[in-house]
């Protein structure tokens, strides 16, 4: 299972998909990833920053949507107070 | 006389109620929008709390309540330490224990504190450079020395 968390004024917003149903073609689940695809490079568009967070794994700053990442954190963009 | 006012304190009373009770069940009414403002605002920090608990460690979380700030080791500088407030504020920059400068970055839509936090943990984390880039630099107590004086 994959997950997307948008950070917004109402919390974190999530989008999940299923990598195995999606290699199976399953309807819902390349609904759900094209979803979070669509939305991750919506935010990218203004200016927010991705992160892929997996558990016992480096965290790592992205620049494309990785369909295989465990959870990918968006960050929106950030300015100097 | 007293009889008189006693029924125009209960009729005013009855119209205060009626009036509170519409506002309330409106959708576009002022106690409406209250409640769902006040509601969300709720759902948004429970949401945020739970993000900040997987992210951190249980000895994180417990810093970032026992002291109201969390600390991050610099990934690429030694002895450097950044504490991130946990409620707002610049965030300190110590090495070698010393307070050497505070910073001040924020999201440029407003986020719940729980996020406000793992924002700035997963930047230092992963984009230092462009952190301290982005963020302005205070020399230590500057800001809270002039908010004394105001």
């Amino acid at each position: 299972m994959g997950m997307l968390r948008i950070m917004s004024r109402r919390g974190d917003e999530r989008v999940v998909w299923d990598l195995e149903k999606v290699e199976t073609s399953d309807s819902e689940a390349v609904a759900a990833i094209r979803e979070a695809e669509r939305i991750f490079n919506e935010e990218r568009a203004r200016g927010a920053t991705a992160f892929r967070v997996e558990s016992g794994k480096t965290l790592e700053r992205i620049e494309k949507f990785d369909r295989t990442a465990e959870q990918i954190v968006m960050v929106p963009r950030v300015v100097g107070g | 006389m007293l009889q008189t006012l006693s029924l125009f304190l209960g009729i005013w009373l009855l119209f205060l109620l009626l009036a509170i009770y519409y506002l309330s069940q409106a959708p576009d009414g002022r106690v409406g929008r209250f409640r769902e403002s006040v509601s969300e605002h709720l759902s948004a920090e429970s949401r945020a709390k739970a993000l900040l608990r997987e992210m951190l460690s249980e000895n994180q979380y417990q810093q970032l309540i026992k002291f109201g700030y969390l600390e991050v080791i610099s990934p690429s500088i030694d002895n450097r330490i950044y504490r991130i407030p946990g409620s707002g504020g610049l965030v300190k920059v110590y090495e070698r224990g010393c307070a050497v400068m505070e910073l001040c970055l924020q999201p440029a839509e407003p986020l719940p504190d729980g996020d406000v936090v793992v924002m700035h943990k997963l930047m230092i984390e992963a984009n230092e450079e462009e952190y301290l880039q982005k963020a302005n630099h205070f020399a230590p107590g500057i800001i809270s020395l002039r908010c004394q004086h105001l």
